[in-house]
């Protein structure tokens, strides 16, 4: 459940630290979850990378601490709200993403980021 | 039909589909919970070994019957069968078993050193001789 206002960590490695959400995509949304994108606003940056702090980026949702039911049958939480920086054309614009991913990046289209990390959960 | 089931990392239940939940740790090491007692207790950190209900503590005090189930499973006893190598029945396998045993190959060994002996002995002698 990514709303408005949450603080998501950046994972990958464009220079962003930490992203504020600002907006969800789509039609009336409210919350996002794993695979959706969403506007935010860097709020923390490392120094002279690409991605500044201010800036206003788009993101997909990669972690998320609200549990989410699969069609399998098992449910999964993460520790934290997690996002990876992305380009108008949906392409990462880091080279690499730490840690954990979930699956469910593969179905909506994100196979790269899914590939590009270490772990898909 | 085979239900696909987990096992639970705190208590140690089996954990069948639709039930329970899994925790995936900043790390990427991935939990399975029975149920959410499970799930709490792990993130209060209590330790498995200090609650007499988990497979753990059972196992480490000894309780209930679940060691002696896995011990009778482990003794099953391998019968060998003596089976015939393609081209050599087991007739002739049986009968160079009985005669190539390590002690008759010894002492038929050291038969023939004595006897080579002997002739090395026998054609030094006659070498002097002459």
């Amino acid at each position: 459940m990514i709303s408005v206002h949450t603080r998501l960590k950046v994972i990958d490695n464009s220079g962003g630290k930490e992203i504020m959400c600002i907006r969800v995509l789509g039609t009336n949304r409210k919350y996002a979850t794993l695979g959706d994108v969403i506007i935010g606003v860097v709020k923390n940056a490392v120094p002279n990378m690409p991605v500044k702090k201010s800036d206003v980026v788009r993101a997909v949702v990669v972690r998320i601490k609200k549990t989410i039911n699969r069609k399998n049958f098992f449910s999964v939480r993460f520790d934290d709200n997690a996002a990876v920086i992305i380009g108008s054309d949906g392409n990462p614009k880091g080279t690499r993403i730490f840690g954990p991913v979930a699956r469910e990046l593969r179905d909506k289209n994100f196979s790269k980021i899914a590939s590009l990390a270490q772990e898909v959960v | 039909m085979v239900i696909k089931t987990q096992i639970c990392n705190f208590s140690g239940f089996k954990v069948y589909p639709g039930h329970g939940s899994t925790f995936v740790r900043g790390d990427g090491k991935t939990f399975v919970f029975a149920n959410s007692k499970c799930k709490s207790s792990f993130h209060m950190r209590r330790k498995p070994a200090n609650l007499n209900w988990t497979y753990l503590y059972r196992r480490l005090n000894k309780k209930g019957q679940l060691e002696e189930e896995k011990k009778r499973v482990k003794r099953r006893s391998v019968k060998t069968v003596q089976k015939p190598v393609e081209g050599a029945s087991i007739e002739v396998l049986r009968a160079k078993r009985q005669t190539q045993r390590p002690e008759v190959r010894t002492a038929a060994r050291s038969a023939a050193l004595k006897e080579i002996k002997a002739r090395q002995q026998q054609a030094r002698a006659r070498g002097k001789n002459t």
